[in-house]
Parts: C-alpha cells; structure tokens; sequence
C-alpha cells in the first residue's frame, strides 16, 4: 500500500509538471503583457531605467514564486502589488541612505476652492501640447507626486485596475486608493497647467 | 469623489472633480502607452531576460527530488511488505528472527533504486512466496 502511494504521488507529480507547462506559458504571456508598464512604472518611481529593471526583474521573480500558482484572473493586482512593495521598499533604501529628496506629502493641502473651480471652457492640461512635450511634461509631474499617489494614478488610470483591485495592489483601503488618487489628479493638474 | 468598481475603467466612469478630466486622462494614457511601446531593443532584451529568469524558478521545480523521494520511499515499502509476507508465511519458531543484513543495507542505499522499483512485481511475487523457496 505505502509503495502505490509512493508511486501513486510521483504520478501526480509527473502530472502535474505536465500542467505546469501551460501555467508557465499562460505566466508567460501575462508576464510579458505587463511588464513593458510595470518598467515605466518602476522608471517613474526610481528615475533611473537600471533600478528599475531591477525591481521588475526583482518583482517577477517574487510574483512567480508567490502567486504563480494562482488562477490566473488573480494574476493583475498580485503582480502590482508585488512591484509595489518592491517600490515601496526602495524608496525606504534611499530614505535611510540620505538621498530622499523633497516631494508634496500626502496632507491635505489649504486649496484655493475658486482656483479649483473647473472651468467648462477649458480643454484640459494636456491638450495644448504636442506629443513630445507632453511626455515630458507628463514625466515631470508623475515624478513630482508622492509615490502613493502616482501609484493610484497609475495603477487605476492607466493599468485599468479597479478600486478593489487597486487596494489590493497597494496594501491600503478603498477610501485610500479614492483619496490617493483625488489628490493624484489635482496635483498633476496643477503641475501640468503650470508647465503650458 | 466616488469611484465605480468596474474590471477596466476608462476615465469617463471616473466621477473626477473636473469636467474635462476625461480629456486629458485619455491623452495621458495615450501618452504612457506610446511610451511603453517605444522601449528600446536593449530593455525589451533585457525585460524578456529577467522574465526568462523568473519562469525558469517555476520550471525547475520539485520533481526531480519527488521522484527520488517516492522511489527510496517505495522500496523501502517493498523491503516491508516482503518482511511481512515472510511472517505471514509462516517461519518456524526455532528460527532466528530475520534481520537486516549489510547485503541488504547495500541495496537499499545503492542507485540501483530505479531497477527496484522496475521489478516491483518480482519482488511481490518474490514475497509471496514459501519460506523454503519458489517452487517449480
């Protein structure tokens, strides 16, 4: 009997190492459907394209190890929320080291109500701009916001992900994700308009 | 600022404080589209080889141990199984009680596992059989 389930249990593992060749390949494809963004994402967070090949590298490495097991509709907010904490965790590096430099805080800030009054005339910060400058401007601001902030930004804007999957993915409530990312537009829209 | 729960969100379900937020949210995602998809060919290389990396960990996996583990596992079972079926047998009392001998220890720890466990109805049979020894 304890030979049968011996054999029976290399079995199942033969089985399931069948199996784990198209969960690599369904790994695989998400992987690389999102890492182009995750780079960016890494690259706006660090300034510099090295780091930030490192902490995606970093990143797919714990989400494979973490979560590559899991179904693939949990995959999304996983992945971010590994990348997140590895951004998280660089950014503490670089406090510790001294190199921290200034960026707005979280706080609440004392806004002039009839500054923020919109304005339906108005086509929108970007709209004025070519392309090229427009990316660097865009840059600029997503680099100027506060690392939670510009992670809502991008996690709920860009990447698509909704409130619930974006609290996931940055480890904090729904009412955070929606306050992070309230200040995430007003912030970038004031550093946007600024830079026409 | 109450945002909908919704899988893909485009900008225009986004209840933003600002009447033309949906504009310039898309030409921002458009922005940080284009500029995901004009990486140059050394990043996507080097992308596509920390990816490469990280899948091979998976791949690696423990089978190969498993395997080994579940072969040592069933012969020793077999070595049982076959102690047992002796006893069942039958020994005679004024015999000593059957021990482990070094020949048997060489087996057991050899890398002949493999063939062990190739001939695992031979040793069954084996075990079956009366103490004084296969007939015919």
């Amino acid at each position: 009997m304890a030979a049968a389930i011996c054999l029976m249990a290399a079995f199942d593992e033969s089985r399931r190492e069948l199996g784990a060749g198209d969960e690599s390949r369904s790994l695989d494809a998400f992987l690389r459907g999102v890492e182009r963004r995750a780079l960016r994402m890494a690259e706006l967070a660090t300034g510099s394209r090295d780091e930030a090949l490192d902490l995606v590298q970093d990143a797919m490495f714990g989400f494979v190890r973490h979560y590559g097991g899991h179904d693939g509709a949990e995959w999304p907010p996983l992945f971010w929320r590994v990348l997140d904490s590895r951004l998280n965790d660089w950014h503490r590096r670089q406090k510790v080291r001294g190199r921290w430099s200034f960026r707005p805080d979280d706080k609440d800030t004392d806004e002039d109500p009839i500054a923020l009054a919109p304005d339906a005339r108005e086509p929108g910060p970007l709209a004025r701009m070519a392309d090229g400058e427009a990316t660097v401007a865009l840059d600029a601001a997503l680099r100027g916001l506060p690392l939670r902030q510009r992670q809502a930004f991008l996690l709920r804007i860009w990447e698509g992900l909704d409130v619930a999957a974006t609290s996931v993915a940055m480890r904090c409530s729904e009412g955070s994700v929606k306050t992070h990312l309230s200040r995430a537009l007003a912030n970038l829209r004031r550093a946007l308009e600024a830079h026409r | 600022m109450n945002l909908p729960d919704s899988k893909q969100p485009d900008s225009k379900q986004l209840d933003s404080n600002r009447p033309d937020d949906d504009r310039w949210l898309e030409r921002a995602k458009a922005l940080l589209d284009d500029s995901a998809g004009n990486l140059d060919a050394a990043t996507l290389s080097r992308l596509n080889r920390a990816r490469q990396a990280a899948l091979a960990t998976r791949r690696k996996g423990p089978s190969r141990w498993a395997w080994s583990a579940a072969l040592a596992g069933a012969a020793a079972a077999v070595f049982a199984i076959a102690i047992g079926l002796h006893h069942q047998g039958g020994v005679p009392l004024g015999n000593p009680p059957p021990t482990l001998q070094a020949g048997d220890i060489d087996v057991m720890t050899s890398e002949d596992d493999l063939d062990l466990a190739e001939n695992l109805d031979f040793y069954a049979w084996l075990g079956k059989q009366p103490a004084g020894g296969p007939s015919g």
